[in-house]
């Protein structure tokens, strides 16, 4: 059940999702973060969590971005004795690196090849890579993406801008909230001899989720 | 939705259903919002309420509220939901706890 003080600014009747417009109040929290605070504290007054563990928990958050992922990503197009493990268990694989799980999945890592092309999805929900990608964007917790990138993902991926030829299969993986999937995009040509860092700078999060490939600067902006 | 699909999938299963067009949507998370994923994080570490409880919880709030209320605003409705069926707080706590946070600022406000 839902608590009886109802939000005063939120009792009106329409059909649009209100993301687009959160009350902000100056000086004043709105409802949903007040809740949050009540619910966070109650949580802590029965002794189920610490204050602490959500402090630690946000700065575990903070530390989490794509860079993470574009640096195993690098490590894989370089070392193809790491390349093998990640494939093989993809967990185990970062945590190699230094990169800790603090959830309790698995990371199954998807190769692109010349054949394949891989995108990943939740359709029931958001679940995602968080431990190597950090939190995912708004669109990937959204209805278009999560209901049609498992039926049209061609269509999907060419709203991305991304034009896969129809000699490649395209594999679409969903998601669970054990079971958590990373895209490995095809090393560009023209990278020979790079270093591990300079490779990761190109590695972007949408690349890792499979929606664009990864690309030299130049022809990004093309 | 047709009748048979409004029978066979819940509210959170929608793969492969007509949707509109795709929006290259993003925002950067308030404050309150990282405080509730850590939250959600936190939860499940201490096997207090796990990610497929969480989701599940999501999906009882009903097609009619998921369309109406944003993403960490259905999950903070649902840790309370999950709260009073697990006997971890009741109703009456929480009413009586969101009374006194809200006292906070209207105290810092007067």
């Amino acid at each position: 059940m839902i608590p009886e003080t109802s939000p005063s600014d939120h009792d009106h009747d329409h059909d649009h999702a209100h993301d687009d417009h959160a009350p902000v109040v100056e000086g004043r929290p709105g409802y949903y973060d007040m809740m949050e605070t009540a619910v966070r504290e109650l949580f802590i007054e029965k002794g189920l969590i610490t204050a602490g563990d959500i402090r630690r928990q946000i700065e575990v958050l903070d530390s989490r971005s794509p860079a993470l992922g574009a640096a195993v990503v690098a490590k894989a197009w370089t070392d193809a004795a790491f390349r093998s493990r990640l494939l093989e268990n993809g967990r185990r694989a970062c945590e190699e690196l230094g990169i800790s799980f603090y959830d309790d999945t698995d990371l199954i890592v998807l190769e692109n090849t010349e054949t394949v092309h891989n995108l990943i999805v939740c359709t029931l929900c958001s679940c995602y890579p968080r431990p190597v990608l950090g939190l995912p964007p708004d669109w990937y917790k959204l209805k278009p993406y999560r209901s049609r990138a498992v039926v049209e993902p061609r269509k999907v991926l060419a709203e991305f801008g991304t034009v896969i030829p129809e000699d490649v299969e395209i594999r679409v993986s969903d998601s669970t909230a054990t079971v958590r999937f990373l895209v490995l995009p095809c090393r560009p040509e023209g990278t020979d001899g790079w270093s591990e860092d300079r490779l990761a700078s190109l590695v972007t999060r949408d690349a890792m989720i499979g929606v664009i490939p990864v690309t030299l600067p130049q022809e990004a902006s093309r | 939705m047709s009748i048979p699909d409004f029978v066979t999938r819940l509210p959170n299963d929608i793969g492969g259903l007509d949707a509109g067009p795709f929006q290259r949507v993003e925002h950067p998370l308030e404050p309150w919002e990282k405080r509730c994923h850590a939250l959600a994080d936190v939860l499940d570490l201490r096997k207090v309420i796990n990610t497929e409880e969480k989701r599940k919880g999501v999906e009882a709030l009903g097609e009619g509220l998921i369309a109406k209320l944003p993403y960490y605003e259905r999950w903070i409705v649902t840790f309370a939901n999950i709260a009073f069926t697990k006997h971890f707080f009741t109703p009456t706590e929480l009413a009586d706890k969101m009374t006194e946070v809200e006292a906070r600022f209207t105290g810092e406000l007067a």
